[in-house]
């Protein structure tokens, strides 16, 4: 069972009101987390019907015509990866493919047939159907006067469209409305808890069964498939990416989420559950792959969110390659440079594919 | 409009590189989802580029699709609002004046859907909304409509941005209780 926490930040995800840094954290927790992205799944069933609502507005014609542009041209790219599969660096080349392939694209604007209807698949279908064609089975609610009340409401809130001929004739050109991805490459670190070498741990049942997860939400165009992220999770990110560990204990309770902005050389640490006891403090350690000495890098405030320069000694391949940990110290930090205290959140990189998270646009 | 069952075949054939099955989704869902895109975006060309984005997206991802899990129609408006919510709040929320002002109730408003029109499942949902205050109500439908951030719906509102987070949380946590269907 998830906390209320989490379904809270899967529910404001699907209704879209978190700010865009939130959104990345969701999304990387989406990415990793199963059980997070079953939850988002839930919320846009229970939210979604709400588009019944919406009056539709026809678009205008020529969006289909890019659209069968750009699926031949996506046709294409995929076949063309496929015989190229082999460096994951390569992705950073697609966009250019991308944008070529409609160009080179035959017979792209052929006239459509909209009586086509395609046959029923003979396939094993038809159970599904049958269950959907039954409507859902819970019962109807009792109060439908609130129902009608909250329709109206929603009208009141959805004036009509202004209709085509209202449509500015030069719409302004969207601003920086880049045709970019938001691609996730996703490692997930998993690891049992360890003890540090050279410092006492206090006997912590906390310490239990550690992981991290960092997922690497990466700017670029391109829509990268989903399954194929575990190729990519072991490469240092592309310039413009965007790192995100998830510290947390036990697969449903995200302590801390770490996210590490490359770009504007910032990190930030956002609590999610954890409160640390009064004279306590969270400290944050960055352990490098080569040289397994901690390094601190600073205390967690109090706040929700705690945000940093990066520090300058590491690059961010080092800081992709690393691993993080927590440590509860004394208040004020460890007074001596290394966690002293129980060290609450460890891991190691291991590979890992995403169980089929929920569609990311 | 198609029935929904049918809408689930065709997905199923356009998993499988089905391009007829394709333009009929397109043709039977585009209206829906451009007018939840011009919605949420306010301005035609930035909605046009999104239906682009989802339609390929649905052309490549139709093999995820679950009939168990939503109606397809309601898979592809995530997807849908999903983006065109990505590209609002990455554009730093900056055109909060540019934006349709959805909050002036048009006198022409069109009429409430009739019953017969409803689903069982927005039936459900929009009785477990009305359980709510009514300004609560209007945050999430505003929301979900107009794709507002907590600090679009704070502005827009006049109501402290603390609030609008403690309300949102609070009332979307009472929807999951009064819909009874967690995961």
């Amino acid at each position: 069972m998830y906390d209320d926490d989490r379904d809270a930040l899967a529910a404001e995800y699907v209704l879209g009101t978190l700010s865009a840094d939130e959104r990345d954290q969701a999304e990387a927790l989406l990415v990793i987390d199963p059980g997070f992205a079953e939850i988002v799944r839930v919320w846009e069933r229970r939210l979604g019907e709400l588009n019944v609502m919406v009056e539709a507005v026809e678009p205008p014609p020529d969006v289909w015509d890019r659209i069968k542009i750009e699926v031949d041209g996506a046709e294409r790219h995929i076949t063309a990866e496929a015989e190229a599969a082999q460096s994951p660096i390569e992705e950073a080349a697609l966009p250019a493919i991308q944008e070529a392939a409609p160009q080179t694209a035959p017979e792209t604007t052929e006239e459509v047939t909209p009586e086509v209807t395609p046959q029923p698949p003979s396939e094993p279908l038809p159970e599904l159907l049958s269950e959907l064609e039954e409507g859902p089975e819970a019962a109807p609610p009792e109060d439908l006067d609130e129902s009608s009340s909250v329709a109206a409401l929603a009208s009141s809130l959805l004036p009509p469209e202004p209709q085509e001929a209202e449509r500015p004739s030069s719409p302004t050109p969207a601003p920086a409305t880049p045709k970019i991805e938001r691609s996730a490459e996703v490692v997930y670190l998993a690891r049992q808890a360890r003890r540090w070498r050279g410092f006492t741990v206090a006997m912590s049942a906390i310490a239990a069964l550690l992981a991290v997860f960092i997922a690497v939400s990466q700017l670029a165009p391109g829509l990268l498939p989903m399954g194929r992220l575990s190729h990519l999770a072991a490469t240092a990110p592309p310039p413009g990416s965007r790192l995100v560990a998830v510290l947390q204990q036990e697969p449903t309770a995200p302590a801390f989420l770490l996210t590490v902005d490359p770009q504007n050389r910032t990190m930030t640490v956002r609590r999610m559950t954890a409160s640390a006891d009064a004279g306590r403090s969270y400290e944050l350690w960055l352990i490098p792959s080569k040289d397994p000495k901690p390094h601190s890098l600073g205390l967690v405030g109090a706040e929700e969110f705690t945000t940093r320069p990066l520090p300058a000694d590491f690059d961010v391949p080092a800081m992709s390659d690393a691993r993080y940990a927590i440590s509860l110290e004394p208040a004020g930090g460890s007074p001596s440079g290394a966690p002293t205290g129980p060290v609450l959140f460890t891991g190691k990189m291991v590979e890992s594919m995403p169980a089929s998270p929920t569609p990311k646009t | 409009m198609l029935m929904q069952t049918e809408l689930v075949w065709l997905l199923g054939a356009v998993a499988r590189g089905d391009e007829a099955a394709f333009e009929r989704v397109y043709i039977e869902t585009r209206a829906k989802l451009y007018g939840v895109l011009l919605r949420i975006l306010g301005r035609p060309a930035l909605a046009e580029e999104v239906m682009q984005e989802t339609y390929l997206k649905v052309w490549k991802m139709a093999d995820r699709f679950d009939p168990t899990v939503a109606s397809p129609v309601t898979w592809m408006v995530a997807i849908a609002r999903n983006r065109a919510i990505d590209i609002v709040r990455k554009r730093g929320d900056l055109s909060i004046e540019e934006e349709p002002d959805a909050m002036e109730v048009a006198s022409d408003a069109p009429p409430p859907l009739a019953r017969r029109e409803m689903t069982e499942e927005l039936k459900r949902l929009l009785s477990c909304l009305g359980k709510l205050d009514p300004e609560k109500q209007r945050i999430v439908l505003l929301a979900y409509y107009s794709g507002w951030s907590r600090d679009q719906l704070a502005q827009k509102l006049d109501i402290p941005v603390n609030t609008i987070k403690t309300w949102l949380r609070r009332s979307l946590l009472e929807i999951r209780e009064c819909m009874g269907d967690r995961a």
